[in-house]
C-alpha cells in the first residue's frame, strides 16, 4: 500500500513556531538559520509513518506540541530538522511551504474554524473551488451544495461566520476542506466544541472519507474515545517524541506511564 | 554545528558567493523584502490560477475602495488648496513683479510637486492604513494561514488587487486633485475676490490662468504626472500589506504596524519623490547648458 505521510527525525523549536511570515521571500526562513545550541525544542526527534487511507489519531494532554506538529506538516511552521514526504515525494525545506504541501492535496481544519469573515458560508466554501477553477460554475455549485448538505449547514448558507456558532463554524470549515477532495486532511480537534449530536454525526462522516474517498486522515484529539468508535490506530506526543501508533484497547491495558495517565478514567468507567 | 548558510557558501565559486552574501543582505532588509513582496505580487498577476474576471472583479472593488470614498474630502482639501496658491502666488509674484513666472509657479507647486504628495498622503492616511487593519487582522484570526493551506496564494488574493488598484486610483485621484485644485480653486478664488470687492487688487480671469498653465506645462510634466502617483500607490499599498503581513500572531502589533504603514509611506513617498525630481534637475541643466 502506498505511502501517504512520513516524518523521519522531525525536531522544531519554538522559533519554528510561527514559521516565515509571507511578507518576507520565500527563501528568507532557509537562510534565516543562525540557530542557537540547546534551543528549547518543542518536538526532537518525531517518526511517523501514515498508509494511504489510514485515520490515526494523536493524543496527548495539551501543550506538547499537538496542533504544532499539525502545523508543520501542513508546511505552516517551520521545522529545525527532518524531512518530511508527502505521498513518497520529499520537498526540501527551502521549498517547504503551505502553498507548496497543499499542490499535493493536503487540507488542514483549524481549531477556530478560521473561514473568511468577510464572505458568506456559501463563498468561504466556493473560495478554493473557484480559485483553483476546479470545474463550471454549475459543477462548483453542486459541490458546495453537496458539501454543505454533508455538513448541515445548508440553512446557513447565506450568513457571514460571525453570525454562526463556534460549533457550526468548524463545520463549515471541515465541509470547505472536504470539498477540495484532499488526499490527505488533517483536522485540529473536530469534535472540540461540538455537541454530543453532531459528534456523533461527524464520525461517520470521516468514516465515509476514509472508505469511500480513500482520504488518508490525521486527527488532533483530547477525545480518545474518537479513536476507539473509528477504529484507528491511535499514538501520543510523549517526551517530545511520537509513541508508535497502537489501537484503542492495546492503549487501554498497557502498563506504561501513558496509559496510566490518560486512561485511568477510562479503565474504571469500562 | 555548520549553518546552512556555510554549507551552501562553500560550494560556490567567489562570484557566486559575491552574489549569493549581496542576495541574503538585500533580503535581510526591511527595504529589499517589501521589493520582494512587490515583485511577487506583480509575479502572480501571470500565474496558473489567474482569472481575469475573478481578478478584474477585486481590482475593481479595491480602485472604488481607495479612490471613489475618498473623493469627497480630496476635493475640499484640493479645492481650498488651490485657492490659496492662486491667491498667494498672484499677490506675491505681483507685488515683486514676475507677472510671468506665475504660470510656472503654479505648475510646480500644484501639477508637480504637492499635487501627487497631498493625494498619496491621504491614500496612505486612509486607504493604507486600512488595508493594513483588514489583512494585519487576517493574519491575527489565521485566516491567513488557511488561504495558504487551501492552495489560495495570499499574496495573489490580497495583495496583488490592492497593488493594482491602489496605484490606479492613486493616479485618477491625482489627476482630480490637480484638476479641482486649478479649477474649483480658480471659482473659490473668483468668489473671494467677489465677496470682499477685491480687496487684493486682484486681475484674474480664466484666461489669464489657463494660458499662463498650459504656456508653463512641459512634457516632463505630462510623463511624470503618470509616473508619479503609480509610483507613489505601489509604494503606499506595498508598504501596507508588508506591514500587516509581517505581524506575528499579536492582536497588539495591529495598531503599531498600521502606524508603522502610514509613518512609512510618507517617508517613502518623500523620498521617491526626491529621486523622481532628479529629472527636472536634468532638465533644468540641459536649459541651463543651452543658455550659456
Amino acid at each position: 500500500m502506498q505511502e501517504a505521510l512520513r516524518i523521519e527525525d522531525l525536531h522544531l523549536t519554538y522559533r519554528g513556531l510561527s514559521g516565515t511570515a509571507f511578507s518576507k521571500p520565500g527563501a528568507y526562513g532557509y537562510f534565516d538559520t543562525a540557530r542557537h545550541d540547546n534551543e528549547p525544542e518543542l518536538i526532537s526527534g518525531a517518526d511517523l509513518s501514515l498508509k494511504s487511507g489510514e485515520t490515526l489519531c494523536i493524543g496527548g494532554p495539551s501543550g506538547q506540541g499537538k496542533s504544532a506538529l499539525l502545523r508543520v506538516i501542513a508546511g505552516l511552521a517551520r521545522p529545525s530538522a527532518g524531512r518530511i514526504f508527502y505521498f513518497g515525494e520529499y520537498i526540501p525545506p527551502e521549498r517547504l511551504t503551505a502553498l507548496e504541501v497543499a499542490k499535493r492535496q493536503v487540507g488542514l481544519v483549524f481549531q477556530n474554524g478560521a473561514l473568511i469573515s468577510n464572505l458568506r458560508v456559501r463563498d468561504n466554501i466556493a473560495l478554493p473551488l473557484r480559485y483553483h477553477k476546479k470545474g463550471t460554475p454549475a459543477e462548483i455549485e453542486e459541490k458546495i451544495n453537496m458539501a454543505m448538505d454533508l455538513m448541515r449547514v445548508r440553512d446557513s448558507a447565506n450568513m457571514f461566520p460571525h453570525q454562526l456558532s463556534v460549533g457550526m463554524q468548524k463545520r463549515v470549515a471541515i465541509a470547505r476542506s472536504w470539498a477540495m477532495d484532499p488526499m490527505l486532511l488533517l483536522m485540529d480537534e473536530p469534535t472540540a466544541g461540538l455537541d454530543n449530536y453532531n459528534r456523533r454525526n461527524l464520525l461517520p462522516l470521516i468514516d465515509n472519507m476514509r472508505t469511500l474517498f480513500k482520504t488518508s486522515i490525521i486527527i488532533i484529539t483530547h477525545d480518545l474515545m474518537m479513536a476507539k468508535e473509528l477504529g484507528c490506530n491511535l499514538c501520543f506526543l510523549h517526551q517530545k517524541k511520537l509513541t508508535e501508533p497502537h489501537d484503542f484497547d492495546y492503549w487501554l491495558n498497557a502498563n506504561n506511564d501513558i496509559s496510566k495517565v490518560l486512561f485511568r478514567d477510562l479503565r474504571t468507567s469500562g | 554545528m555548520e549553518t546552512t548558510d556555510n554549507k551552501v557558501a562553500a560550494k560556490m565559486t567567489l562570484v557566486g558567493r559575491l552574489f549569493h552574501h549581496l542576495g541574503l543582505f538585500f533580503m535581510t532588509r526591511t527595504i529589499g523584502q517589501q521589493v520582494c513582496l512587490f515583485c511577487r505580487a506583480i509575479a502572480s498577476l501571470f500565474s496558473k490560477t489567474r482569472s481575469f474576471k475573478t481578478d478584474s472583479r477585486n481590482i475593481i472593488l479595491q480602485t472604488f475602495f481607495t479612490g471613489v470614498e475618498i473623493f469627497p474630502i480630496l476635493f475640499v482639501v484640493a479645492t481650498l488648496f488651490g485657492a490659496v496658491v492662486i491667491v498667494e502666488v498672484m499677490t506675491l509674484m505681483g507685488k515683486m513683479g514676475f507677472d510671468d513666472v506665475v504660470g510656472n509657479l503654479m505648475v510646480v507647486v500644484i501639477i508637480r510637486e504637492l499635487g501627487p504628495i497631498l493625494t498619496a498622503f491621504l491614500i496612505a492616511g486612509r486607504s493604507g492604513s486600512s488595508l493594513t487593519t483588514y489583512v494585519g487582522s487576517m493574519v491575527i484570526n489565521s485566516e491567513v494561514d488557511a488561504l495558504a493551506t487551501m492552495g489560495v496564494d495570499p499574496i495573489r488574493y490580497l495583495v496583488m488587487p490592492g497593488l493594482i488598484g491602489g496605484s490606479i486610483a492613486t493616479l485618477v485621484m491625482t489627476i482630480f486633485f490637480s484638476a479641482s485644485a486649478i479649477g474649483a480653486g480658480f471659482v473659490v478664488t473668483k468668489l473671494a475676490i467677489f465677496l470682499t470687492g477685491n480687496a487684493l487688487n486682484l486681475q484674474l480671469t480664466w484666461h489669464y490662468l489657463s494660458t499662463e498653465i498650459l504656456g508653463a506645462i512641459s512634457m516632463t510634466d505630462f510623463v511624470l504626472i503618470v509616473v508619479k502617483p503609480l509610483i507613489f500607490g505601489c509604494i503606499i499599498t506595498t508598504n501596507a500589506c508588508y506591514q500587516a503581513l509581517d505581524i506575528a500572531h499579536d492582536v497588539r502589533q495591529v495598531p503599531k504596524a498600521t502606524s508603522r504603514s502610514v509613518i512609512k509611506s510618507f517617508l517613502y513617498i518623500v523620498c521617491a519623490d526626491v529621486v523622481l525630481s532628479l529629472f527636472y534637475f536634468f532638465d533644468y541643466f540641459n536649459e541651463l547648458s543651452r543658455i550659456i
